[in-house]
């Protein structure tokens, strides 16, 4: 339990100095022991990109299919065949009905996640996106992970730009980070060995963000991967970025352990999932955003997440199949309500932003509809200065869409 | 501050007994800041009084209870009140026949409190004689078969021995509920007192107090020769023995019984909110002070952030700039280096224990508390022996140490229960006993009238090893008024902590916070805790606090529809805040049941160095909607992911040798 300052200054000039972190120097942030001077640091980070600001979005999630026929060890959401117990796949009028369900709800993206299903035809994917979008054409579709794509692209025999190119044209506007879990291929070997390598998985973003799709990226930790490992896939994602600079957020996955094959692990804790938080906002200097996934991290430590390093917290997620098969122990849906006051008692400035990050909506402390939240403002907050915005993120590549 | 304040017109009551708490502001008149008169001071009947308040031709008067059911908005000045424990003899029943055979009673119409009184203990008994209202003082006179009366105030002097079956409401109250009766407070127009106001008041009592004879004497005089006439040394008694003017716990106990019973009498809406009632609050006065003094030299957060890291005492003022403004990130460090320099180890402590809620009957109807069923209401239960025995047992079994017993305040359960119930603990298990909050002791010394420390040597000779903290919430009484104006107050918590130390026992302290409370209030209740633990530790007789433990109130299912910020972010900011300002409580634990585990594992990054307990069941923030639930396995886990060594302990947070203190495992 000593703390070694000078190694600890240095870090911070670096930071000063905008120098990129080296992966010795995350695998020692990781294991510093003052849990309070690693998010201070982070904060720095994230107070220089995003002021006072906290981002949501209101979205909501079709997992269209829980079909898979890869048998990842941490996946409690899969079932390997189509008849097996709790499998399910929903017609393309099902996939409508879920949108329709919330005829004027003001959702602006719908995110959509499937598992790797054997036998469905390429036209269910493009269906799938197509009435999607002729009932709210309006509606931005985050829609396929790397992971399917890659998939899609055996299956269907097609390059991953041809794969694309044609779901662009049935409506896709940007990639989810799903998928990536640890690019080590030691992790990968032993956890998910079924499905695309962590270079297929950097390929199908290259390739999106060369098409002008932003995407997101994600890292999933707590399984039995090492620190070094951890870093060591934020460092790639990093180059990545510093190619193209078409990912816009950064969410990192705690592990569940119910439910699934590694149930054994024990279970994830509030001290490892900060300090993921903040030394990714230190490692990926490039990357825009730092979500915090709420479903999985718990409400209670996504909300401390905003002072490590988090700009983001996933919104109203209002049906989330995946985590829940694995036991969070969170509720199913936040309100809008609740999120904002998340925000504004951790003292930040909440921002609803589409899925681009354009402002739709900013909070100016007044009160909101159907919730006495005035009292709910710790008045220190109310009084706390707007933080300035110092620096923006690295600037889009050539491939980025605005 | 205003200078030019109006003087306030105060109606009081014409009767002997509410001499002592009238008088002395004519003959006396206080005097406000400015050096002009506090109050103008007039008499009137009791029905009378409460009229012109709420008609607005005064702005305090002495009050019958029942006017507060009607009148919400008045504020009650707390700690005075014209009550009584047992027979009062001037709210009395003449009659010729036992009440149960009377067909008619004559009610007196300058009190229709005590007639609702009447009518609420005849509800008890299923008793449905006519009611008939008379013009004040002709009721006994026409006493006669069948037919009695109610007499009230002075006119009902000597009546019992004048009528065969005589009846005194405060003794049959008294035995209908086992709790005092409260007759009239001392109630305001809201918004009009001052903390002046409130201190002239008592002030005035305490001064009337001691005055008791020479009103004993004038009285005497004034009415020699009549009918009602007594011997002065009867009136002396009276006032000194059967009129109580206090409003303490218990008082506030039969208060809100009878506000209860009276409102489901006159149909009211359903719930036990209709009992609520406002009490005036002063403040600390400390705190004032030093708001008022405190403009000199301008320090900033970061100066005294510096302060706190060198280990200096912390002033109010500065706690509460650090409250305003100080980043959350910042009060952690400061307190991580604060729990280091205190506990230099790096190990972490938790206990084995098992929180046992042996009766849900309590008579307090606390707003924030799903816990409990008010007495003679449905699903009420004390657990058996059979029952306590199983988890007594169940508890050793699973290496438990320690049983922390806590409950309601039933009416039903005298010392003599839980002196049995402990020597049979201790006879039969090795279990340490954490019992007994000091809410419990309050009511516990009331029901028996027994000092508190008489009930804390009793109890602690027949096994009880130490004190909860619990029923402190907050240790301010705006909020307790608010959320809790039947339990007890600040000052009577803290009385009963200081009689355990100064008999050399431990006891915990906690807070709870999310009653829409501001830096002040919970400033206070630092300062309160601490002061007290100054003077318990100048003893240095071992008695003390040995830990704070705060959480946010669990709103589900309570009464309080308030909303306010319950978050583990403002959990964390209180708890780095409190190891800054609490420099002389050792331990601080985290509350992981009303977190969990991945925040209370933050939480020792954020002042803590104590996990708390293994919790077996605790219901009183499991029915508010908290459900987690941990092994030691698990405990010890998240001990060693914060990056100390975990060890168990016992309530005197010594460890215990027995378990072997595993290696450092912090995976990061
Ligand atoms: S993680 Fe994805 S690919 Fe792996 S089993 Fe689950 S659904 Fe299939
Ligand atoms: S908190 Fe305690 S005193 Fe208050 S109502 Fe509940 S059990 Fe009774």
């Amino acid at each position: 339990m000593t703390r070694d300052d000078s190694r600890l200054d240095e870090i911070t000039r670096k930071l000063d100095d905008r120098t990129p972190l080296t992966l010795a120097d995350g695998v020692w942030l990781y294991g510093y022991p003052d849990l309070c001077a690693l998010g201070s640091l982070a904060n720095r980070v994230r107070e220089r990109l995003h002021g006072d600001r906290t981002y949501f979005n209101i979205n909501f999630h079709i997992n269209a299919t829980n079909v898979c026929h890869a048998d990842c060890k941490f996946c409690s959401f899969a079932r390997l065949q189509p008849g097996m117990p709790q499998a399910y796949t929903m017609s393309i009028d099902q996939i409508r009905d879920k949108l329709i369900e919330r005829r004027g709800q003001a959702v602006t993206e719908i995110h959509i996640v499937n598992g790797l299903h054997p036998d469905l035809p390429w036209e269910y994917y493009l269906d799938t996106l197509r009435v999607l979008k002729a009932e709210r054409p309006e509606i931005h579709l985050k829609a396929y992970t790397a992971v399917e794509i890659h998939d899609f692209a055996i299956r269907y025999g097609r390059s991953y730009e041809q794969v694309l190119r044609e779901l662009i044209d049935a409506g896709l506007g940007s990639l989810p980070g799903g998928g990536a879990e640890i690019f080590a291929e030691r992790v990968r070997h032993k956890i998910c060995r079924d499905k695309a390598t962590g270079d297929q998985w950097l390929d199908v973003h290259r390739q999106a963000h060369r098409l002008g799709l932003r995407t997101n990226c994600t890292m999933l930790y707590g399984t039995i991967e090492t620190l070094e490992e951890r870093v060591d896939h934020m460092l790639r994602l990093r180059a990545l970025q510093a190619e193209t600079g078409g990912f816009q957020t950064f969410i990192p996955l705690s592990f569940h352990p119910d439910g699934n094959d590694l149930g054994k692990l024990p279970p994830p804790t509030g001290m490892d999932d900060l300090r993921t938080y903040a030394v990714a906002r230190l490692m990926l200097d490039n990357v825009a955003h730092i979500k915090a996934y709420w479903v999985m991290l718990g409400i209670k430590t996504a909300q401390i997440a905003q002072s490590f390093g988090a700009d983001d917290i996933d919104g109203t997620v209002q049906e989330e199949k995946i985590y829940h098969m694995a036991g969070a122990d969170t509720p199913q849906a936040l309100s809008r309500v609740d999120l904002v006051r998340l925000i504004r008692e951790a003292g930040r400035r909440a921002i609803e932003r589409d899925t681009l990050y354009n402002v739709l909506w900013e909070d100016d402390g007044g009160a909101l509809a159907g919730v006495r939240l005035d009292a709910s403002v710790p008045h220190w907050a109310a009084a706390r200065r707007h933080l300035p915005i110092v620096e923006s993120p690295e600037p889009l590549g050539p491939g980025g869409v605005a | 501050m205003n200078s030019q304040t109006p003087a306030l017109r105060v109606l009081g009551v014409s009767f002997l007994n509410a001499r002592p708490l009238v008088a002395p502001l004519r003959t006396d008149p206080p005097l406000g800041p400015d050096g002009t008169a506090l109050f103008t001071v007039d008499e009137a009947l009791p029905s009378v009084c409460a009229q012109a308040l709420a008609d607005g031709r005064c702005d305090i008067a002495l009050v019958p209870v029942a006017t507060l059911l009607d009148h919400p908005e008045w504020e009650v000045v707390p700690d005075i009140a014209i009550a009584c424990r047992g027979a009062v003899q001037t709210v009395v029943v003449a009659a010729e026949r036992p009440l149960a055979e009377l067909s008619r009673i004559l009610l007196d119409d300058a009190s229709r409190s005590s007639a609702l009184l009447l009518r609420v203990l005849l509800a008890a008994q299923g008793l449905t004689p006519t009611l008939e209202v008379v013009p004040h003082g002709e009721g006994a006179a026409r006493v006669g078969q069948g037919v009695g009366a109610l007499v009230i105030g002075d006119a009902a002097f000597g009546l019992a021995e004048r009528f065969s079956h005589s009846v005194d409401l405060g003794a049959l109250w008294f035995h209908t509920t086992g709790l005092p009766m409260v007759f009239a407070v001392w109630a305001a127009r809201p918004g009009c007192l001052r903390p002046e106001h409130l201190e002239a008041l008592l002030a005035a009592k305490n001064l009337g107090l001691r005055r008791i004879e020479e009103y004993a004497r004038q009285y005497a005089r004034e009415h020699a020769g009549t009918t009602t006439s007594l011997p002065e040394s009867d009136y002396a008694t009276y006032l000194r023995r059967a009129i109580r003017y206090g409003l303490d716990a218990y008082e506030r106990e039969g208060l809100v019984e009878y506000l209860s019973r009276a409102s489901s009498l006159l149909q009211r809406p359903e719930g036990d909110d209709t009992a609520h009632v406002r009490f005036a609050d002063a403040g600390y006065a400390p705190l004032r002070a030093a708001v008022a003094t405190g403009t000199a030299s301008p320090v900033s957060v970061g100066q005294i952030l510096d302060r706190a890291r060198r280990g200096e005492r912390l002033g109010l003022r500065e706690g509460l700039l650090l409250y305003d403004e100080a980043d959350l990130l910042e009060l952690g460090a400061v307190a991580d280096l604060r729990r280091a320099a205190l506990h230099p180890e790096g190990i972490v402590s938790y206990i084995v224990d098992r929180n046992v809620n042996y009766t849900n009957v309590c008579t307090a109807r606390c707003k924030f508390c799903n816990f409990y069923t008010p007495p003679g209401g449905p699903n009420g239960y004390v657990l058996s022996r059979e029952i306590l025995a199983e988890k007594f047992r169940e508890t050793e079994a699973l290496g438990g140490i320690q049983i922390l017993l806590q409950g309601g305040l039933n009416p039903e359960l005298g010392l003599a229960w839980y002196e049995e119930l402990f020597r049979w603990t201790k006879a039969n298990f090795s279990l340490r006993l954490h019992a007994l909050s000091p809410t419990e002791v309050i009511h516990l010394a009331n029901l028996e009238d027994l000092t508190i420390r008489e009930v804390l040597i009793r109890l602690r000779a027949a096994g009880m090893d130490s004190l909860p903290g619990g029923g402190a919430e907050l240790l301010h009484d705006e909020i307790r008024n608010r959320i809790s104006p039947f339990k007890n107050t600040t000052d009577e918590w803290l009385e009963v902590m200081r009689q355990a130390h100064m008999l050399g026992m431990k006891t915990t302290c906690t807070m709870v916070f999310g009653f829409q409370e501001t830096g002040d209030h919970i400033l206070t209740h630092f300062d309160r805790l601490r002061a007290l633990q100054d003077e318990s530790l100048l003893r240095d007789n071992g008695g003390c606090f040995t830990a704070f433990i705060t959480w946010p109130f669990q709103a589900d299912g309570t009464r309080l529809k308030l909303r306010d910020d319950t978050s583990a972010w403002r959990y964390l900011r209180l708890q780095a805040l409190a190891r800054l300002y609490l420099d002389n409580i050792p331990n601080i634990q985290v509350s992981w049941p009303t977190l969990g585990a991945e925040v209370g594992e933050v939480g020792l990054r954020f002042g803590a160095n104590d996990f708390g307990s293994v919790m077996i069941e605790e219901n009183v923030v499991s029915q508010a909607g908290a459900h987690f639930m941990l092994t030691a396995e698990q405990i010890e886990h998240h001990i060693r992911q914060a990056g100390f060594r975990p060890a168990r302990r016992n309530m005197q947070y010594e460890l215990l040798t027995d378990t072997p203190v595993a290696p450092s495992g912090a995976k990061a």
